[in-house]
């Protein structure tokens, strides 16, 4: 009963502790996240790890949610899972709300209207550069960068929203496969 | 409108395969038919980078707020949009992980889930890129698409201040929380000249 209770405040704290203290992504939480429970506390093993840190990534969601939730179901059971999804949850929900809540007593005219103008036009760059970053990753076949032109073409000109884009991206890839299927079988 | 944003974070969060950025592109596109403006949703990412957390959970978090404060003007009511949008986020979390524990199956090996997971992560480059154009657009031409392509007006300032920036970030890797806190007292000055 003791060791439980030690082991849900562990999770509790370490989860925490990354939410609190990484920036922009869940993937950089990954690699915190398996140096304390992994390597620190040696809850659970390092094979364990990278095979739910590789399943939360193959589905959807978000990552750092996904991830506690496999850790600590595995290591706390159902309260486990509860208390680490809700840690990494805690610190960016309070934060981000503080911050909106601040944001929307701005004024939207004058020297602040000018200023956030400003950040805009700076913050387009940093998605650009995590677009870049996905692409360098990701683009690996003709398919991949054909789905990434098309789709940039097909929003930027208003014909199909995202939501419309991503299923089509599912449909094609369960086409894909289901054609390679039939190449398996013959060679 | 807490009923829509229900509706929409768990289409989000059922659809959001590859993390945050990927999921970018669907919250701009849904949260937008919702009410939000494009200049708030740019704000948001700006807010995505100063403050810590997955990025699908800031987004949330500030999506529920404002969409729910502008629908009912109170801000308990905001609060309580936010904490809705955040939860329903999550929700596949929550489904996905217990499932696969129990049947312990390797997941790992599906060649159907990983053929999506590739090809939705290349439209996520596409769609990412295409969010990072609009609010290019908006924030220097000061249109908000393509489609009003004939009343634009260059802010020259604002495009050298993006341009130096995005040099900043990629070739000497400043960092964004530095270039952003910079932007605002430049773009602050610059109303006065």
């Amino acid at each position: 009963m003791n060791k439980h209770k030690h082991i849900n405040f562990t999770l509790f704290k370490v989860y925490f502790l990354t939410s609190l203290f990484t920036f922009s992504g869940g993937l950089a939480m990954l690699k915190v996240i398996k140096q304390s429970l992994v390597d620190k506390h040696e809850l659970l093993s390092e094979e364990d790890f990278y095979n739910y840190a590789g399943l939360s990534q193959s589905f959807p969601g978000v990552i750092a949610v996904t991830n506690a939730c496999f850790v600590g179901k595995k290591v706390g059971g159902n309260s486990g899972m509860f208390i680490a999804a809700f840690a990494a949850i805690l610190p960016a929900f309070i934060f981000m709300l503080i911050a909106t809540i601040l944001y929307y007593l701005l004024p939207q005219e004058g020297p602040i209207y000018s200023a956030l103008n400003a950040v805009r036009a700076v913050s387009s760059g940093f998605i650009l550069s995590a677009g870049i970053q996905m692409a360098k990753l990701n683009l690996t076949k003709f398919v991949y960068i054909m789905l990434a032109v098309g789709s940039f073409i097909l929003i930027v000109l208003g014909f199909l929203n995202s939501l419309q884009l991503i299923l089509i991206a599912i449909i094609i890839a369960i086409f894909i496969t289901w054609m390679n299927r039939g190449n398996r079988h013959a060679s | 409108m807490l009923l829509n944003l229900f509706f929409m974070f768990l289409k989000i969060g059922f659809l959001g395969f590859g993390g945050g950025y990927a999921m970018l592109s669907l919250i701009y596109s849904e949260s937008l038919s919702l009410g939000l403006t494009q200049n708030q949703f740019a704000d948001m990412n700006v807010l995505d980078f100063l403050i810590p957390g997955p990025i699908a959970i800031n987004s949330a978090t500030y999506v529920g707020y404002i969409l729910s404060y502008q629908t009912y003007g109170y801000m308990l009511m905001a609060i309580l949009g936010a904490t809705i949008a955040t939860l329903t986020v999550t929700i596949p979390s929550f489904i996905y992980a217990p499932v696969f524990l129990k049947y312990e199956t390797n997941i790992n090996k599906n060649k159907y889930l990983n053929e999506i997971l590739a090809c939705v992560k290349g439209a996520a480059v596409g769609l990412i890129i295409a969010v990072s154009f609009n609010i290019f657009i908006e924030a220097i031409f000061h249109i908000s698409s393509l489609k009003d392509l004939t009343n634009f007006k260059v802010n020259y300032a604002y495009l050298g201040l993006a341009m130096i920036a995005f040099l900043l970030h990629e070739k000497f890797k400043i960092n964004p929380i530095l270039l952003t806190i910079g932007a605002f007292i430049i773009g602050y000055i610059l109303y006065y000249l």
